[in-house]
């Protein structure tokens, strides 16, 4: 399966959400988007927003080190089935 | 003609929480776990909608019919104030009246309010009131000096009242090493040359730099205003147990600041060290041994409180321990074992933040930007609260 990346780190909500929301737009059945974001707070956002979304879910989610250690938060977003 | 109102400023929803102006609701569009874990909630009884800003961004219309249209004004909250602002806009552009919240929660739990205890022509007793945390400070002003007990991290907060009131500050107190909250003790002592107290022998004397003036053992007196200006004793007391250095400070006879030793309510908890039986045992002691020997008009002035029902007219978090005596049934427990098996029964696990907290308090560790996040939500040292309400998650 394909995997396309967002990077949204910087950026504090709504931007995750409104910028991989755009992402997804483009989407197809056989892709996953993973959103690597900074904002810890990113991960309730996802994770409530998957929960009522009809179109797409949250496969996953993760902590881990970026390429200057710097604690991230992945987010793998794909259509639902 | 004015310009429209877009912001309101955590000061302003204070005063409207305390009020009873015009209609007004909370709008909270954070997810609905953030929005459960700390609430706005003042004395004045608010409705309280919760919508996420995701709804709004999936389906603008269908967000905004959530959001109730009878119920006046909204008043727009999130995490940092972006997602609100962003919200307040889409209902302004429905023509429905928004405010966001500036700053959002991590502004509201930054307010301090000073409330004013007590004056005389001796002194001057303020309360600084950190609402949205559930924080309480306090200020002691005579002949021209002051004394601040536990300071929010929030240095400059203090600083900028004594100068308002045109006091030096001499003397920085803490009850205890707080585990809750980031103390500016050490930082508001060394920007204002104040002598930093903690009490000696306790184990909680701040490391790393930081000088301390102890307390030494037994009580003590403290003077305010020099010697020959008015002065008013605040005086030391041993009160074990929430930590075993904890300390309340009793200020012209007749004011009691607790610390976490007493609440408004109830009494603090024992166990957030591990060590529940043996400071369990040291907080029967302190009620059955130090705090019986204080008459019911005593004031109770505690580091904490967690809710408006707590607070008296004016918004000031205080009690009499007479009432206290009444309401509480911690203090009327008469054995050790019975208190020690009442507070293991309301023991819960502290929040896994407060020891990296008390380390930063002790000056272990720095927090650096880290600060806000550890601070996140409400305080749980009150054994009572902890129990009763669901408001204290």
């Amino acid at each position: 399966m394909n995997e396309k990346t967002l990077d949204v780190r910087g950026l504090k909500c709504p931007m995750p959400i409104v910028k991989a929301k755009k992402e997804l737009a483009t989407l197809t059945r056989d892709e996953r988007l993973k959103v690597v974001a900074s904002d810890r707070g990113s991960v309730l956002d996802f994770r409530g927003w998957a929960k009522q979304n009809p179109t797409f879910q949250l496969v996953e989610q993760r902590e881990e080190k970026d390429e200057a250690g710097r604690e991230v938060f992945v987010h793998l977003l794909a259509r639902r089935s | 003609m004015s310009e429209m109102k877009l912001t309101i400023e955590p000061k302003e929803l204070w005063a409207r929480l305390h009020g009873d102006g015009e209609p007004f609701f909370i709008l909270d569009v954070r997810n609905a776990e953030d929005a459960a874990r700390w609430r706005i909630e003042g004395p004045r009884e608010v409705p309280s909608v919760n919508v996420p800003y995701f709804s709004f961004i999936d389906d603008e219309d269908g967000a905004v019919a959530q959001v109730p249209a009878g119920l006046g004004e909204a008043v727009v909250i999130c995490a940092r104030s972006h997602s609100s602002e962003l919200v307040a806009e889409v209902l302004r552009a429905h023509g429905r009246r928004a405010l966001n919240l500036a700053g959002g929660m991590a502004a509201w739990g930054d307010l301090h309010v000073p409330l004013l205890v007590h004056r005389e022509p001796a002194f001057e007793l303020w309360q600084l009131n950190r609402f949205g945390k559930g924080c309480l400070s306090y200020a002691v002003l005579s002949g021209g000096e002051a004394a601040i007990v536990d300071p929010s991290r929030f240095a400059d907060v203090y600083e900028s009242f004594a100068r308002e009131h045109g006091v030096r500050v001499v003397e920085v107190l803490e009850t205890h090493v707080h585990a809750d909250h980031l103390s500016g003790g050490a930082a508001l002592a060394a920007r204002t040359g104040a002598r930093y107290r903690v009490l000696e022998g306790a184990g909680h004397e701040p490391r790393l730099g930081v000088e301390v003036t102890p307390f030494e053992d037994g009580e003590t007196e403290l003077r305010l205003g020099g010697a020959g200006g008015i002065s008013i004793g605040a005086r030391a007391i041993r009160t074990p147990g929430h930590t075993p250095g904890s300390v309340s400070y009793l200020v012209g006879g007749r004011f009691l600041l607790s610390g976490d030793t007493l609440f408004v309510h109830g009494v603090g908890r024992p166990d957030l060290g591990g060590h529940v039986e043996e400071w369990g045992r040291a907080l029967f002691s302190t009620l059955r041994d130090v705090v019986s020997r204080f008459p019911d008009e005593m004031v109770v002035l505690p580091a904490h409180f967690s809710g408006a029902r707590e607070e008296s007219e004016g918004g000031v978090v205080r009690g009499a321990l007479g009432e206290l005596r009444r309401n509480a049934p911690e203090l009327r427990i008469a054995s050790a074992e019975e208190f020690v098996a009442a507070m293991k029964a309301g023991v819960k696990e502290p929040p896994v933040i407060y020891g990296e907290i008390m380390k930063a308090n002790l000056g272990l560790v720095d927090p650096g930007e880290k600060a806000a996040e550890w601070e996140l939500g409400r305080n749980e040292c009150a054994a009572t609260a902890a129990r009763r309400l669901a408001a204290c998650g």
